[in-house]
């Protein structure tokens, strides 16, 4: 029931998707990577995990009672994606060393530096020219350590009412109504006899 | 290796695996399973952990390609319309990523040349499956109601319905307005205690796992029972290949442990239950002198009318909150007001629409929020504010859609992948554009500001049947009306495979019934077992 924007993708192995898309989905079936675990970087220096950082927050923004993605750990989980995901290392290093070319060629200063207005300009034109599949795998991951986080999901039950802790430990509810089906059974049977 | 042949071997431990290997132990027959998959620990079910959602697209992805468990095998997909494959290799099989869902057929799906004059009829009738979908319940312990008008009569066994929530309910007065049949869905779920299974406490998303052992998978339901009963079970066992002697008799199988050391065992009937793309895969890895094209495949079947289900999802949007996080995923309620063939339509057979809750966060952001400034409203506008339909239709087999073995992909011990060629006939394809455009219509009717669908691509592929299919004639079927391969006598196949059409539902219910009426057949006939001495 899984069913995100590119499914079909995943019927094809990596090698038939042809040119040059990476789809990152191959790779993390062995990356186990909790979710609201405080961590550091470990593929990163701090100057590409800042970017990363700035990226993720243009993704998903804070707003009144929401954190932003990087407030929640996004770019350290997604960093620890890639650590135990080797194979997708050199696709989010080249995808930040673009950004980071954007950036300058859209403000002259640093991707990580700019304000969130001139990041996500960047971050608009990487999503355009990319066909590496690094839009992607960011933006997804960065969706997966928001809203499996535990403060992420206190603020969606304080806002809209999602409970999102009942899939773990359940919740009561009603019996069904059998009298609502009052109508249907006295209708004429609905299906056919077979000689 | 022991001396002394099993009485029974089967292969794969799955949804059918299960029913044969307990009801064979249960009357006294001495049964060995081989499952290439291991038991899944409770522990490590997504739905333990509130990051449920995450582990979900990774360890517990249904596609094989991305979850790669050691028991896997690659699949790769082609044709008009890819098929993405949705199996799980392990105790219990694809059960165990199944919502529940539990429907039995009806009398006309078993007469679709007959009566409509296009697919296949089945060599037996819904009376004769019958008394075996009853047995199969009582061991399943079944969610629902007896006296569904778009059924025939069946005995009360069934356990309390599962509650139906909001959703439900505004699907339910949907209905009412349109003047339509419509029933409590029946799932495979305690919703009360059940034979020491805990009761259903409406943790939804159900394919994610079920902690608590409510839903009847058959590593909670028949397999605890079959090993009390005596049944080995070796787990890790990857089937290599299945072995014949001189006389052309099925002699047993040929496996791999999990340290790749190669073990030949011996049984004097032999049970493939590998599921829609496991069996063909290892009857075609069983090829020899005796059988070129593979085993029990005289009839050049083997593979061939590869079904999947017309499916879709159409999902309606409520201004009131809709409360989706919990009930069953499997279904709230159910309409069959379009399962049978209708002249006045322009296609043929029919389809039922279910609904289910809401969908949870990350999958919804995945599927519509857009990055940026505005992904905080748009998220907000659609969660715990929809309901979805689950739409799922008749396909009528054609050999066109097809596995074959592919050798570019393998698997941990070097054996071949599977290759899936399938495309949508022209029938599922009116069929599937009117069962969308119905449950827009019920959406509409329960009064959804918006609806979106999911069209009818990708192809979703968890109901995989056909491959091997049962039928009178050995020219153009693979096993007879007792799931006995035509060319191999002591050699059945009684899984997915054999369905020679998936009429419009859900099919685990019927692919158990038929193990347990062959399960049955094979006791019947137990002294002929004594020709593989």
């Amino acid at each position: 029931m899984a069913y995100d924007r590119r499914q079909t993708d995943v019927a094809i192995p990596q090698e038939q998707g042809g040119g040059g898309y990476r789809d990152y989905r191959f790779e993390v079936g062995h990356a186990e990577v909790p979710v609201g675990v405080p961590r550091t970087f470990k593929v990163l220096d701090p100057e590409t995990a800042a970017s990363l950082r700035g990226w993720v927050e243009c993704l998903v923004p804070a707003r009144r009672g929401r954190p932003s993605a990087a407030e929640v750990g996004a770019a350290e989980y997604i960093d620890a994606t890639v650590y135990s995901a080797s194979g997708l290392r050199e696709t989010l290093l080249r995808a930040l060393d673009t950004l980071q070319g954007l950036a300058g060629d859209a403000g002259g200063g640093g991707f990580a530096s700019a304000d969130l207005a001139e990041r996500t300009r960047a971050v608009r034109a990487f999503e355009l020219e990319d066909r590496s599949g690094a839009f992607d795998m960011v933006r997804d991951l960065t969706y997966e350590a928001y809203y499996a986080h535990p403060v992420v999901l206190a603020a969606l039950q304080s806002d809209i009412g999602w409970d999102a802790v009942a899939p773990t430990t359940g919740s009561g509810m009603e019996g069904f109504d059998e009298s609502l089906l009052r109508r249907v059974k006295s209708l004429p049977t609905r299906y056919r006899e077979v000689p | 290796m022991s001396a002394e042949p099993a009485d029974v071997l089967v292969v794969g431990a799955g949804g059918a695996g299960a029913v044969i290997a307990k009801r064979l132990a249960e009357h006294g027959a001495k049964v060995v399973c081989l499952e290439q998959g291991d038991w899944v620990d409770r522990q490590t079910l997504p739905k333990a952990h509130l990051d449920w959602e995450v582990r979900g697209r990774r360890y517990w992805a249904a596609n094989p390609n991305v979850r790669r468990w050691p028991s896997d095998y690659p699949v790769a997909s082609f044709g008009d319309n890819p098929i993405d494959v949705y199996i799980y290799n392990a105790v219990g099989g694809s059960t165990i990523g199944f919502a529940g869902n539990y429907w039995r057929f009806a009398p006309s799906d078993f007469r679709m040349r007959s009566l409509d004059g296009v697919g296949v009829d089945w060599p037996l009738t819904y009376e004769e499956l019958e008394p075996f979908y009853d047995v199969n319940e009582r061991e399943i312990g079944v969610a629902g109601l007896a006296g569904d008008p778009c059924g025939p009569p069946r005995r009360p066994t069934l356990l309390p319905p599962a509650p139906v929530g909001r959703p439900g309910r505004l699907l339910i007065d949907a209905y009412e307005r349109l003047g339509w049949y419509w029933w409590p869905t029946e799932q495979a779920i305690a919703t009360v205690p059940y034979e020491g299974r805990s009761a259903c406490d409406h943790r939804s998303y159900c394919p994610f796992g079920c902690p608590q052992g409510s839903l009847g998978t058959t590593d909670v339901t028949y397999w605890p029972k079959g090993l009390k009963l005596g049944v080995r079970l070796i787990t890790n066992a990857r089937v290599r290949s299945l072995t014949v002697d001189s006389h052309g008799r099925a002699q047993g199988a040929v496996y791999h442990d999990s340290e790749g050391g190669i073990h030949e065992i011996k049984a004097r009937v032999v049970v493939l239950c590998g599921g829609g793309l496991g069996t063909p895969r290892l009857l075609m890895l069983s090829d020899s002198s005796g059988h070129p094209h593979g085993l029990a495949n005289r009839s050049g079947k083997v593979g061939k009318n590869l079904m999947v289900h017309v499916q879709s999802f159409a999902v309606g949007r409520f201004e009131e909150p809709v409360e989706g996080w919990h009930g069953t995923w499997g279904g709230t309620v159910s309409t069959r007001q379009f399962y049978e063939t209708d002249p006045s339509r322009d296609y043929m057979r029919g389809f039922i629409m279910s609904g289910v809750g809401g969908y949870s966060p990350l999958n919804l952001a995945l599927q519509l929020a857009p990055w940026g400034l505005d992904h905080h409203d748009v998220l907000d506008r659609y969660l715990n504010h929809e309901v979805c339909m689950y739409l799922c239709g008749d396909d009528i087999p054609e050999e066109i859609n097809r596995i074959e073995l592919d050798w570019e992909h393998t698997d941990a011990v070097g054996m071949p992948g599977v290759k899936t060629f399938y495309r949508l006939g022209e029938n599922s394809q009116r069929l599937g554009a009117d069962m969308i455009q119905r449950a827009h219509q019920v959406l509409e009717a329960a009064g959804a500001t918006s609806v979106r669908d999911f069209g009818l691509s990708p192809i979703w592929g968890w109901h995989l049947m056909g491959t091997a299919r049962m039928g009178d004639d050995p020219a153009t079927s693979v096993v007879d009306r007792h799931n006995q391969a035509h060319d191999v006598p002591n050699l059945y196949i009684a899984d997915s495979s054999s369905l020679p059409t998936g009429g419009g539902v859900n099919p685990t219910s019927t692919i158990q019934a038929l193990a347990a009426r062959c399960a049955q057949h094979i006791w019947d006939v137990r002294r002929d077992w004594r020709g593989a001495d």
